[in-house]
């Protein structure tokens, strides 16, 4: 009976492994025998072409990408998905891409990377789309960026983190962080803080084992490079505190009391998505606040309602609130997108980093065929490095080929302050009479 | 040191919350031989309503339990009785359930979209409540959550040992057939404690909407946590269930303190591995129902 028992034990366990693994398990890169037809049917967006499109005629042009529609990721995705709908929506309307409407070829990488790198190869091999785009979650893109470049094709993206891990000479990416936001991002943030006037003496830092927050905390693995901790080290203040968590955290609190033990003047959290919510709540709940904070990469809508989150800081390269918003065109397209959010059942609506490097990304694609005058790859890739792009959230971005088709860190500090995200600084893009609030 | 108590302190609470998360799936694996993934979809299916209940209506999280509860064990008597009817047995029950899983997951993501949701401070006073003892901190709704573990654990031990009813599932598990020669209707019992399971899977669901922002990816994240409770504590076994979520819990959050947090999934499957080598019925054996 205890033998049986324990070969149950055994098959059940490797049942759930399996499942586990199916189901995906964060931007590690889970293994999945799951073959991406199984994903479902192919979702499309195309265009009306009744009475009210302009001049798109012929063939549909079908570019392939996938989101993690289901999954881990599936929260931030429904934002890049909301956003291309309505970036193709407009492209159709106003005449489509080289005349002809275009057809977005959706469809769900389950939030792991093999499921997407499996998904593209369907696509360009099986479904044989002319253009590609890519999808959502630092594993999904480095996985799918391999297969584009394996045959060939222009890869727009939005949100990878590994920047130094990208050298394919056809990958543009629209997150402007520059190519060593280990050392922009950080001292964007210390400067923003020595602004107030106040700077921290200690600073402690709690890092999420994710690699992209690994990146940005120490550098790039096997260099001296140095990250976010190194930084704060050069401008003479104590690192206090310095634990890495694993991305499947579910108890915070042990990890609030070790903040509350060092007691930081400033904490960094080098954290992604729930992760500064959830260590905020812990903190409160043991009766502590750090002077400052700041996060990384956070999910906006959660932690507007999170008790303990004014002043809390992160980075942004566009808010709903002027200077951003000086454009009438990016006033319009915000509210396209927010209305398309609305739609789909997302709680938070406005237009921030992610649709904003999503849509970023569409203009790369649709300016690269409209520049080369053809879908040819070759001659879209070399268009774009010869000529940039002309964005509506960024302005004019100009490739650098010797910095992996990087350019400047076009990153911005914002900060909670009054229930919403303002930008704060440099104080060129601080919305009006918004600036940092930080007392040590 | 008053940083080693509060990292004992939350682990023992949090280990509360995960007795909880695992007592339906202890109860049907240990009584019913039902491995029943759709738990999970339980506990999170009970949160978002709870979410609703209180976003919409106003009510307070925790008075959503009269509504909740009674919902939950309805649709246990209903499952168990769709299993009756398709004959599903221990192993078919893992495929059957995961599918269950799947379906509420999607049912739960057409229904509130994929993201991130959360019952404002407003209308959640537990969420950042504590009392302190010193300097070590209470957080309240993991402390409701850990006594309610505890009153379920004991109902459940003096449930299976000092009534008909017990002893009638004790039966059932052991040998189904022998049971009915003496009287016993292993469907009905069957039923009621599908029942019981899934509300308290439910319950669980309370107190994860109280504490947590919820998405439809959260349960994934609830497997390595349960299963490892689920066998530390023995099948079927309530009380087991407590101990091992404390067990568990108090051993991350040591582990957390002394080594760093990278430690905490390390520490607990460890411990899981050597239970599977060294107690593989569980720590409370003899209390066990099956």
């Amino acid at each position: 009976m205890r033998q049986h028992r324990r070969w149950s034990y055994m098959a059940v366990i490797t049942t759930l492994a399996l499942i586990a693994a199916a189901c995906g398990d964060g931007e590690g890169g889970a293994t999945s025998t799951l073959a991406p037809g199984t994903t479902g049917a192919p979702q499309t967006t195309e265009a009306e072409t009744d009475t009210e499109t302009t001049a798109a005629t012929g063939e549909p042009i079908r570019i392939g990408g996938t989101l993690a529609l289901t999954g881990v990721f599936a929260a931030t995705a429904a934002i890049h998905q909301a956003t291309g709908e309505v970036f193709v929506e407009r492209l159709n309307e106003s005449g489509g891409l080289l005349g002809r409407p275009v057809e977005w070829v959706l469809l769900d990488d389950e939030s792991t990377p093999d499921l997407a790198a499996a998904a593209y190869e369907r696509l360009i091999t099986e479904d044989e789309v002319d253009l590609v785009i890519g999808p959502y979650g630092t594993g999904n893109i480095t996985a799918a960026m391999a297969v584009a470049q394996r045959y060939g094709y222009v890869f727009p993206h939005h949100t990878a983190s590994l920047t130094y891990a990208y050298n394919y000479e056809c990958h543009f990416s629209s997150w402007s962080t520059g190519l060593h936001p280990n050392i922009t991002n950080p001292n964007l943030l210390y400067d923003a803080i020595e602004s107030s006037g106040t700077p921290p003496e200690t600073i402690g830092f709690v890092v999420n084992e994710f690699p992209g927050t690994m990146f940005i905390s120490y550098g790039q693995p096997d260099t001296d490079e140095g990250g976010a901790v190194a930084e704060a080290e050069k401008r003479g203040w104590e690192v206090v505190l310095d634990v890495t968590f694993p991305i499947a955290t579910s108890d915070w609190g042990p990890i609030a009391a070790q903040i509350k033990d060092a007691d930081p003047d400033f904490l960094f959290i080098a954290g992604l998505g729930l992760d500064a919510p959830n260590i905020i709540n812990a903190m409160q709940t043991i009766d502590y606040q750090p002077a400052g904070m700041f996060v990384q990469w956070p999910a906006p809508g959660p932690l507007l309602g999170t008790e303990g989150a004014d002043g809390i800081m992160s980075v942004t390269i566009f808010e709903e609130h002027p200077p951003f918003t000086d454009d009438p065109e990016a006033v319009e397209v915000a509210a396209d997108i927010s209305q398309a959010l609305a739609d789909s059942g997302v709680p938070y609506t406005k237009v921030e980093t992610q649709a904003a490097a999503s849509w970023t990304a569409w203009e790369y694609l649709q300016q690269a065929a409209e520049g080369a005058g053809s879908l040819d790859q070759e001659a879209m890739c070399n268009w774009l490095i010869e000529n940039g792009a002309d964005t509506l959230f960024h302005g004019n971005i100009e490739f650098f080929p010797d910095q992996q088709n990087y350019y400047e860190d076009l990153s911005k500090i914002k900060q909670v302050q009054d229930g919403d995200w303002w930008v704060v600084y440099p104080s060129e893009f601080a919305a009006p009479d918004r600036s940092v609030i930080y007392s040590p | 040191m008053g940083l080693l108590a509060q990292g004992i302190v939350s682990g023992v609470l949090v280990g509360g919350l995960y007795a909880l998360m695992s007592l339906g799936i202890s109860l049907s694996w240990g009584a019913l031989k039902i491995i029943n993934l759709a738990h999970f979809a339980f506990i999170l299916l009970s949160a978002y309503l709870v979410y609703q209940l209180t976003v919409s209506f106003g009510l307070d999280p925790l008075l959503t339990i009269l509504i909740i509860l009674p919902l939950f064990f309805l649709v246990g008597v209903l499952m168990q009785l769709f299993f009756h009817l398709a004959r599903v047995d221990e192993f078919k029950s893992l495929i059957v359930s995961f599918g269950l899983l799947i379906i509420f997951q999607s049912l739960i993501q057409t229904t509130w979209s994929a993201d991130f949701r959360r019952i404002g401070s407003a209308l959640n006073p537990y969420e950042t409540e504590s009392f302190f003892i010193g300097s070590v901190a209470f957080p309240l709704a993991q402390l409701m959550a850990f006594v309610s573990a505890l009153l379920i654990a004991g109902a459940m031990y003096l449930l299976f040992t000092r009534t008909y009813f017990g002893k009638a599932v004790r039966a059932v598990a052991q040998d189904p057939e022998m049971a009915r020669a003496f009287g016993v209707d292993p469907r009905r019992v069957a039923v009621i404690l599908s029942g019981l399971s899934t509300a308290f899977s439910a319950l669980a669901g309370v107190f994860i909407a109280i504490g947590q922002t919820l998405f439809p990816g959260l349960a994934v994240g609830w497997f390595g946590i349960v299963f490892s409770v689920v066998i530390l504590g023995g099948l079927g076994n309530a009380l087991g269930a407590v101990v091992a979520g404390v067990i568990i819990g108090v051993a991350a959050g040591v582990a957390t303190i002394l080594w760093g947090p990278l430690a905490a999934p390390l520490v607990t499957f460890l411990i899981l591995i050597g239970a599977l080598l060294f107690r593989p019925e569980g720590l409370l054996t003899t209390r066990s129902v099956a």
